[in-house]
């Protein structure tokens, strides 16, 4: 059973071999798009990496949503819309979207997601000890 | 050797070009899975004959057709091998008749195997080969898809599919230094091409500028080099083996 300390240590050395960055830049409040750098070709790398590391299966798009960021459903002139917003809320709920929602850019998105917003996802699909 | 130390999938492995690329694979050191749908006896007497190759070949029976078979596939096969180097993506069909004629199940087969085969093994391959930050895909195209034949739409779709899905999926794949092509042959002596060679008899050898058909063995060490470091600059190409057919012309 990992500790804390010990999902981020994984988490951290994932995104370090997914996205090529130092091992000090990954803070737990570093973005993982405006921060990290990462692409969507990287989220799916990282996704990879963590079933690896965890030795679970992450479904597309429970951990980056990008399907509802992409779906004109969800998505109307650059922002997302109410429904948009409702489908990230219950697919995010480790996540603070709080400052997103005041203004949804899509483009934004980016900066929403953090290394602790991952970890947080993490420990709610291993058990974790303190 | 280029390929000590790497393992492939080559599907359609028993038979024609996809054989003779299991027999180069093989003789370049790699451990390959010889992936088939029919009865793998004939896929026993190519292990046979490799018997003494620097590689080692193993039979594995799937439909490439049958998206849960071939990622149950690939994910034991990285389970057991802890990397995949090559896919050779060379299991294709024909079921040959004019539009007004094609059945839906002429179409559907032939999609289903050639382009959406393919499609399913290159998805499977795809996280095996991002967390080596290493691979290559050889596709198996045709010359059919540009200069088709009649009664082959639906092999002539398949294969601009495979062309269209191999350019894609090389620029999604580039940064991870993962290379996608395709080779596209012309006329090649295989089982498959036996019923048009027979149509077309000795005139065929007349059109073609090297005057003669091509071997499965042609093909292969096409796909090998693709395949190898040697074209490690090399991505997104489709590459014809023709013997010049398709230069057209006088």
């Amino acid at each position: 059973m990992p500790t804390k300390e010990e999902v981020f240590e994984k988490v951290r050395d994932a995104l370090v071999e997914a996205l090529g960055v130092d091992e000090e830049e990954v803070t737990p409040e570093a973005t993982l798009v405006g921060d990290l750098g990462a692409e969507s070709i990287d989220f799916l790398d990282i996704v990879f990496r963590l079933e690896k590391a965890f030795d679970i299966k992450i479904p597309r798009g429970e951990l980056f949503p990008e399907d509802v960021l992409t779906n004109a459903d969800y998505v109307a002139d650059g922002k997302v819309t109410e429904m948009g917003l409702a489908e990230l809320r219950k697919r995010m709920p480790f996540a603070n979207l709080d400052e997103f929602e005041k203004n949804p850019v899509v483009q934004d998105f980016g900066n929403v997601l953090t290394v602790a917003d991952m970890c947080r996802f993490l420990e709610t699909k291993v058990e974790v000890t303190d | 050797m280029r390929f000590e130390g790497q393992t492939a999938i080559v599907t359609g492995g028993s038979r024609g070009i996809g054989r003779a690329c299991i027999k180069q694979l093989a003789s370049e050191g790699a451990r390959v899975a010889l992936v088939d749908l029919c009865d793998l006896e004939e896929a026993q007497g190519l292990i046979e004959e490799l018997k003494d190759a620097p590689g080692q070949v193993h039979p594995y029976q799937a439909d490439v057709s049958d998206a849960d078979q071939v990622r149950k596939l690939v994910d034991d096969l990285f389970e057991q091998w802890e990397r995949i180097d090559v896919l050779v993506n060379s299991a294709g069909i024909v079921k040959d008749g004019l539009m007004g004629t094609m059945t839906d199940e002429q179409w559907q087969a032939v999609i289903n195997v050639n382009l959406t085969g393919s499609y399913n093994f290159c998805r499977a391959v795809t996280q095996p080969m991002m967390m080596n930050r290493k691979g290559a895909i050889v596709n198996m195209s045709s010359t059919g898809a540009e200069f088709p034949s009649r009664g082959q739409a639906n092999y002539a779709a398949s294969k601009g599919g495979i062309n269209g899905l191999t350019k894609a999926l090389a620029k999604e794949l580039a940064s991870r230094n993962i290379r996608v092509n395709a080779v596209a042959p012309g006329m090649i002596e295989t089982g498959m091409s036996a019923a048009v060679r027979g149509l077309v008899g000795p005139k065929l050898k007349e059109i073609i500028p090297l005057k003669r058909i091509g071997q499965p063995e042609d093909v292969a060490r096409v796909v090998a080099f693709l395949a190898s470091d040697d074209a490690a600059y090399i991505t997104g190409q489709v590459l014809r083996v023709d013997g010049g057919l398709s230069l057209g012309g006088y």
